[in-house]
């Protein structure tokens, strides 16, 4: 506004008006980004800042006193320790975000192309279930898949699982648990990524004689690239650390980290062990999502988080 | 278990500054690895050096010159875990009483989920030497916090002068208990068991032994517990080895034991209190179960083939423990509240909605045949409870029979962080192993 005034009233400019007007325009970035710049630095960096050096303190259980020790090893030790848990949470995340991947692709596409004027009615569906906690949602799940729930029982009667099948307990129950929570995290920046495609490009596609497969696979796939990307970052991230699906649905040979991460906190109240497993399951994020950067080497990604 | 009465009491023997001291220096888990150099040694020498010279933080509280200087502020902040006093519709019957006789206004905290986390959360208050918002905190003997809380002198040494109910009611289970010799600090507010439940659908013949919770028969359909120190204890009474008086070659030897019967597939998971769920839609047939969750269970026609098991080998009894954190406020109101539970009038009606272990035996008269306010307030509360009163005075669940009482077995006590450090380590992995 201010550069409209300078154009319109060249000279005639008040020199208070003028002086107002350069430092409001010095400050104006600085005061909008101020909210945003207390949020990181209070409720993100300030609590990175206590967990990396609780990582390496050493701390007394019964007085909570704790004393920089500068136990750098306590980070491959616990990797050492956690290791099976740390697979098992790799792998977990990774097949719940590419059954998310396979199943929201097509619903994504469907919605994007052929929702027509009904297209936010479609995407509040996807997300109507998720006004409900999803714990309570992953108990319902567990209601469902339990051996005496209708669903099993169902399946018996019917003969078509054994007697002594059971899904609950089971690394697939997680899996499930996991997909079916994360979906909408897969979905809206598949959906966000695909309504962008300028529709004229797949006309183009199409002039050049393109066939509707190849069309979709060298028009529509790598324009979706990087909702691909911020879907993988979305769903595997959290998936990875989560702990409320693998207790609830999970058994005894599907422990994830975030479970030894909360028992380490809450039982064995070891905050020091605990803020190094975080620091851990942090920094593999972290390299994870370098790498995956690279590979795919998506520079608009923050265009569709 | 008469073993026990050394182990109960680590802070007695021993001077209470040179026992943190030691604590202190080998509690270090990392240290024990080998992974700490010679300057981490050097700050925890020093840490713990500043530590041990200071005297314990109520040495100076708690003896007769300090109560008698106490005064009753005619309120008191009671700290306690969900459910667990008699409730109609949304106020507390017995609380209210005490207020109408005493003048003393009781705020009622129903805000303690776990030991651990609600020790993390008063900690911070203690260490920095603050009220913590409690008069009365209710802590489980089963769980390090209330070991650690005596260790550090965060608590109030009662006023044996005004516990004159407890004196004369207080059952044996939970006078002069092993986890806190001649009740100087503590007095219990309610206690439980935990054993074996089975579904007597599912469980034809479940016998008198801990022993079915390793039986292949049962694979996948059996439930053990998250918490390792109930984990460890069941282990222990397998090995037909006394809790209270173990040695931790016998822990490894139950780790063993249950590691073995994870890896054989015998466990279906490792529950919290969710187990109970798992017993009542059938996904687990035998479990390690608390007491009370078996006999509420049963109120329920639905559920009544859920069995609470006596096992040969024993009845794991932890107690709550109500406690007066330091610097309390109300330390004198607290005692009032803590001594009127002990009138077994009082006990009868919160005991009629709890059905844990009673700390009164007496209350079985009284919830048969009533002789004061008490007459009134159950007979309020019955058709909230929907069973007579005589249901809960002839429950060997909640007034143990002499069979019941005398397979009852403590837990072990800890003497050190690096037995708890022992403990944990041992059990903590076959709960969340791979």
């Amino acid at each position: 506004m201010d550069q409209l005034v300078h154009a319109d009233h060249p000279g005639g400019v008040e020199r208070t008006h003028h002086r107002r007007g350069s430092w409001g325009k010095r400050l104006a970035p600085y005061l909008l980004s101020l909210p945003a710049v207390v949020w990181l630095l209070l409720l993100f960096l300030v609590p990175l800042a206590i967990m990396l050096s609780l990582s390496l303190k050493t701390c007394n259980p019964a007085s909570g006193t704790c004393y920089m020790t500068w136990s750098w090893g306590e980070l491959p030790h616990q990797v050492n320790l956690y290791r099976t848990q740390f697979i098992t949470s790799l792998e977990y995340a990774a097949a719940a975000t590419i059954v998310d991947l396979v199943v929201s692709f097509p619903i994504a596409y469907w919605i994007a192309f052929h929702g027509g004027r009904k297209k936010n009615f479609f995407l509040m569906m996807l997300l109507v279930p998720f006004f409900v906690s999803f714990v309570i949602r992953t108990l319902v799940w567990e209601f469902i898949l339990s051996n005496n729930g209708f669903f099993m029982t169902f399946l018996r009667h019917a003969h078509l699982i054994s007697a002594n099948f059971h899904v609950l307990g089971t690394g697939y129950a997680v899996i499930a648990g996991l997909s079916y929570n994360y979906l909408p995290f897969t979905a809206l920046p598949l959906y966000v990524a695909l309504e962008r495609i300028d529709r004229r490009v797949l006309e183009a596609a199409y002039d050049l004689y393109a066939s509707r497969r190849e069309a979709f696979q060298r028009v529509i796939v790598p324009l979706a690239i990087p909702g691909i990307f911020a879907a993988f970052l979305l769903t595997f991230i959290p998936a990875f650390g989560d702990y409320v699906n693998q207790q609830i649905l999970g058994g005894t040979s599907s422990t994830m980290i975030g479970t030894v991460i909360q028992n380490t906190f809450l039982v064995t109240g070891d905050y020091a062990a605990g803020s190094s497993l975080s620091v851990v399951l942090l920094v593999i994020s972290l390299l994870g999502i370098w790498l995956y950067a690279r590979v795919l080497g998506s520079r608009s990604i923050e265009e569709y988080l | 278990m008469s073993d026990n009465n050394n182990t109960g009491a680590p802070y007695e023997g021993i001077d209470p500054a040179l026992w943190r001291g030691l604590t202190q220096r080998r509690l270090s888990r990392r240290q024990a690895l080998g992974v700490a150099g010679g300057g981490i040694a050097a700050s925890l020498f020093l840490a713990s050096g500043a530590a041990s010279g200071a005297s314990l933080p109520n040495a100076k509280v708690g003896n007769a010159t300090w109560w008698k200087k106490e005064k009753l502020h005619h309120t008191v902040n009671f700290a306690n875990w969900p459910l667990y006093i008699d409730t109609l519709n949304g106020k507390y019957p017995s609380l209210e009483h005490f207020t109408q006789t005493t003048k003393i206004k009781v705020n009622y905290f129903q805000v303690i989920d776990d030991n651990t986390s609600f020790y993390a959360k008063i900690r911070p208050s203690l260490a920095a030497g603050q009220y913590t918002g409690y008069d009365i905190v209710v802590m489980t003997n089963n769980n390090p916090p209330l070991g650690y809380l005596m260790e550090l002198g965060w608590l109030v040494p009662l006023d044996h002068s005004m516990m004159p109910n407890f004196k004369k009611y207080a059952g044996p289970l939970v006078k002069n208990p092993p986890w806190d010799r001649g009740n100087k600090y503590t007095m219990a507010w309610q206690s439980g068991w935990t054993s074996v439940a089975y579904n007597s659908k599912q469980v034809k013949d479940p016998g008198d032994s801990v022993h079915i919770l390793f039986d292949k028969k049962y694979a996948g359909r059996v439930g053990m517990l998250s918490d390792p120190f109930e984990l460890g204890s069941v282990g222990l009474l397998a090995l037909g080895i006394e809790p209270a008086s173990s040695t931790e070659k016998d822990w490894s030897k139950a780790a063993t034991l249950l590691q073995k019967q994870k890896s054989d597939g015998i466990v279906a998971a490792y529950y919290d209190q969710s187990y109970i769920q798992h017993l009542k839609n059938g996904d687990v047939w035998v479990s390690q179960a608390y007491s009370g969750d078996i006999y509420q269970a049963n109120l329920s026609a639905k559920y009544k083939d859920l069995v609470l098991m006596i096992p040969k080998e024993g009845l794991m009894m932890w107690t709550d423990n109500m406690c007066i954190p330091l610097y309390a406020q109300n330390p004198k109101d607290a005692m009032t509240l803590m001594d009127y539970y002990y009138s077994p009038v009082t006990q009868s009606v919160v005991e009629y909605y709890n059905d844990y272990i009673c700390p009164v035996p007496d209350a079985k008269q009284q919830l048969l045949h009533p002789t004061s306010w008490n007459k009134a307030a159950l007979a309020k509360l019955k058709p909230e409870i929907g069973l007579p009163t005589s249901a809960t005075a002839d429950s060997p669940l909640v007034f143990p029979s002499g069979r019941e009482a005398k397979l009852t077995k403590t837990y072990y006590q800890f003497k050190n962080q690096e037995e708890i450090n022992t403990w944990t380590n041992l059990f903590m992995p076959i709960i969340q192993g791979a």
